[in-house]
């Protein structure tokens, strides 16, 4: 009998628990690590959450899924986020230590890191059982699937960046919503001036987001090779270009974060930044019909990439109760809950029949969300993917930014970050 | 046996100061010595937070790898640079606020009372209130220049290497200044006035009174003072990481921050220990000063 398969039989009370006890039935070693008797009446869920917005709180799921499953207690408890790094800093450490939650929020940038620990529970099996499953699109479960095919995340919401636009600046500007670099550059040029500039970079931390559907889909990859090819070269250039020659970002993009680059769009100090359909309500409600929003625009050769923004659930191997654990969290996946979540981080759901009536966002952001999918793209599933987010692509971007290295140094640093 | 009594009772007596100590000394083997020891000996190690199971041994490994390492050197200038002109500033502002504060006139309560403010607030605030200060599209400091006439356009002032190490210090005087202020302060209240009435019938100028009278009586004030706010300020990195990350590129890198992110953003924690304890070897040097110094203090 597994430390499992004994939690499940909480229902046998801690009299007759102890009887077995007493009888010798139970191994001894399994007595010593047998849950106290409080936990014994039922299963406590831990789960790991962050909501950007403190004033939310995920209390009122928690209490409808006690309602429907009791016996389950569900401790939610909120972590910091701190840009990602106050979050997985102590998850990480919670592992190590033997402490973790039963189950968390997750991103599929450090899926890998995770993997490697060997701490991920695959959910193959349980997913079988469960009905709710193909209310999730296909694209959804390949976007996150590990590389050892299993599949560890439970998807449970997501954004795709998008471009930001000031319909009424464009029109002025004489030119129309990009669709191609050519038509960026072209649009970025003559929107800057009057100390309004064309678009809002975001060189700090996140900026990758940024830089990738202009690189990446401009024909760079994380494979062997893929930073130094003359493509991704030539990609790059163009792209540190905008800010050094063509000068189209704000001088202060090299360390502008996500507040910086939100605020400067809604003061009208940029004319295009991007970002995904999280803050368009606020857009909306500082900029009303003078925001709209289109994909990414695409490289030379018809290609395209943007950031598929994921967050997902997964249960942890270590966890003493991952039924349970998994319950909670296809509860979370589960249509109206889902929409009931979303509400909450202001992301768009995974499940079709959520999306059928959505009410959260203006349509044409959601509209431009949909219609980027085709081209969205997930960072290398790597255990260094974690670290050229946070650190290495915003140090050598800001540095190619100000000239301290040539964009070609940048992207030598990126390829030797992932390949040696 | 009556021997062996006085040879019992002795011997009790000898121990039972230790005993004393003991809790004291168990207290902090467990919360300094240990975590100490445990940083040195992962210092050792190629520990990666997210390789639990795969903890090489490379010996100074670490260390070797800091001597080839642009960032460390960066980082390790930084510090320098740093602490010589957050200290400096801290100082000569703290002295003259403290200065001003032993004058008397009407609102000087107020005056004492508000200038604790920046050093009772904590330092995510002001790193993030001088962030928004600075910042290119909003901020107060390029509003002001600007109506000034000072500058023609907003300066970016975070985001310019030249400027963004500069900026993040002058935030960091102000939190500190008031430390000085307050411990000078009370310093100068500890000064006789009959050394000053002295002073005045030997027609000393108000110059002369401050060399030759003040800063002496407080030189010892002082430099309690100055050495324990190096420690402080040589350990900081709280308002650095909340303004600038360190960015951009390495122009706010300082030897704490550089461990720390490499740390908990690289979660290399062989790599960052070995950092840390360069950092806490550098300062051991000024914990020396300090040390010998309350030592003799104690011992008078």
């Amino acid at each position: 009998m597994t430390k499992d398969n004994m939690t499940r039989k909480k229902g046998i009370g801690r009299r007759r628990f102890l009887q077995l006890a007493g009888a010798g039935v139970l191994a001894a070693p399994f007595a010593g690590s047998f849950p106290a008797p409080a936990v014994a009446q039922g299963v406590t869920v831990r789960w790991w959450y962050h909501f950007d917005n403190p004033q939310h709180s995920p209390a009122e799921l928690v209490a409808k899924f006690e309602k429907e499953n009791p016996g389950i207690k569900v401790v939610a408890e909120s972590i910091p986020w701190g840009g990602g790094n106050d979050y997985y800093t102590r998850l990480f450490a919670a592992l190590v230590a033997g402490n973790a939650p039963d189950c968390a929020m997750v991103k599929l940038n450090n899926q890998a890191r995770l993997v490697e620990m060997g701490v991920l529970e695959p959910l193959d099996d349980m997913l079988k059982g469960w009905n709710a499953r193909t209310d999730i699109t296909e694209d959804i479960w390949q976007l996150n699937k590990a590389s050892d095919g299993k599949q560890y995340y439970l998807p449970l919401q997501y954004v795709v960046l998008y471009l930001y636009y000031r319909p009424d600046l464009f029109e002025q500007a004489g030119v129309a919503a990009p669709r191609t670099f050519d038509d960026f550059l072209k649009a970025a040029k003559a929107l800057t001036k009057d100390g309004v500039f064309g678009f809002g970079m975001r060189g700090g931390a996140g900026g990758h987001d940024h830089w990738g559907p202009f690189v990446l889909g401009g024909g760079a990859n994380f494979r062997k090779g893929g930073m130094v090819s003359d493509k991704a070269l030539a990609a790059n250039r163009w792209f540190v270009d905008l800010g050094t020659k063509e000068k189209v970002f704000p001088p202060s993009a090299p360390t502008d974060g996500f507040r910086q680059i939100i605020d400067g769009f809604k003061a009208g100090r940029t004319a295009m930044t991007i970002h995904h359909v999280g803050s368009s309500n606020e857009m909306v409600e500082a900029l009303g019909d003078k925001v709209s929003a289109v994909p990414v625009p695409r490289g030379p050769d018809g290609n395209g990439w943007t950031s598929f923004g994921d967050e997902s659930n997964a249960v942890f191997s270590a966890s003493a109760n991952k039924e349970a654990a998994f319950k909670w969290i296809t509860f979370l996946s589960t249509a109206e809950n889902n929409v009931t979540f979303n509400g909450f981080t202001g992301q768009l759901t995974v499940t079709t029949s959520g999306m059928a009536d959505w009410k959260l966002h203006p349509k044409r952001f959601v509209e431009a969300s949909e219609q980027s999918l085709a081209m969205a793209g997930v960072l290398p599933d790597s255990p260094k993917t974690a670290d050229f987010v946070r650190t290495v692509w915003p140090t050598n971007m800001q540095r190619a930014l100000l000239g301290q290295i040539s964009p070609d140094d940048m992207m030598q640093a990126i390829e030797k970050h992932f390949h040696g | 046996m009556t021997s062996l009594v006085t040879a019992g009772a002795r011997s009790r007596a000898l121990m039972t100061p230790y005993a004393f100590l003991l809790p004291a000394l168990v207290v902090t083997a467990a919360v300094i010595l240990f975590p100490v020891l445990q940083t040195a000996w992962m210092s050792l190690h190629d520990f990666v937070l997210f390789r639990p199971r795969d903890v090489p041994f490379i010996g100074l490994g670490n260390f070797a790898r800091m001597w080839d390492d642009e960032v460390f050197w960066i980082s390790l200038g930084h510090s320098f640079l740093w602490i010589a002109l957050v200290v400096g500033f801290q100082f000569l502002l703290g002295l003259g606020a403290a200065l001003l504060l032993n004058e008397s006139f009407w609102w000087r309560g107020i005056a004492r009372s508000l200038i604790i403010v920046p050093w009772a607030l904590p330092s995510v605030i002001i790193g993030l209130m001088w962030t928004w200060m600075y910042d290119f599209n909003v901020g107060v400091i390029n509003d002001g220049l600007l109506r000034l006439g000072l500058i023609s356009e907003p300066v970016a002032w975070l985001a310019q290497p030249d400027t963004a190490f500069y900026a993040v210090i002058l935030a960091l005087i102000w939190q500190g200044f008031p430390f000085f202020a307050v411990v000078v302060l009370a310093g100068l209240q500890t000064i006789p006035a009959e050394l000053y009435e002295a002073a005045e019938i030997d027609g000393a100028s108000r110059f002369q009174k401050l060399v030759y009278v003040t800063l002496p009586s407080i030189s010892e004030v002082i430099a309690t003072a100055l050495l324990l706010r190096t420690i402080w300020v040589a350990n900081s990195l709280d308002v650095i990481l909340v303004m600038t990350g360190g960015g951009p590129g390495y122009a706010t890198h300082t030897l704490p921050l550089y461990a720390f992110l490499k740390a908990y953003s690289g979660m290399e924690f062989g790599y960052g220990a070995a950092l840390a304890l360069v950092l806490t070897a550098l300062l051991l040097v000024v914990v020396f000063i300090y040390v010998r110094r309350v030592a003799r203090e104690l011992s008078r």
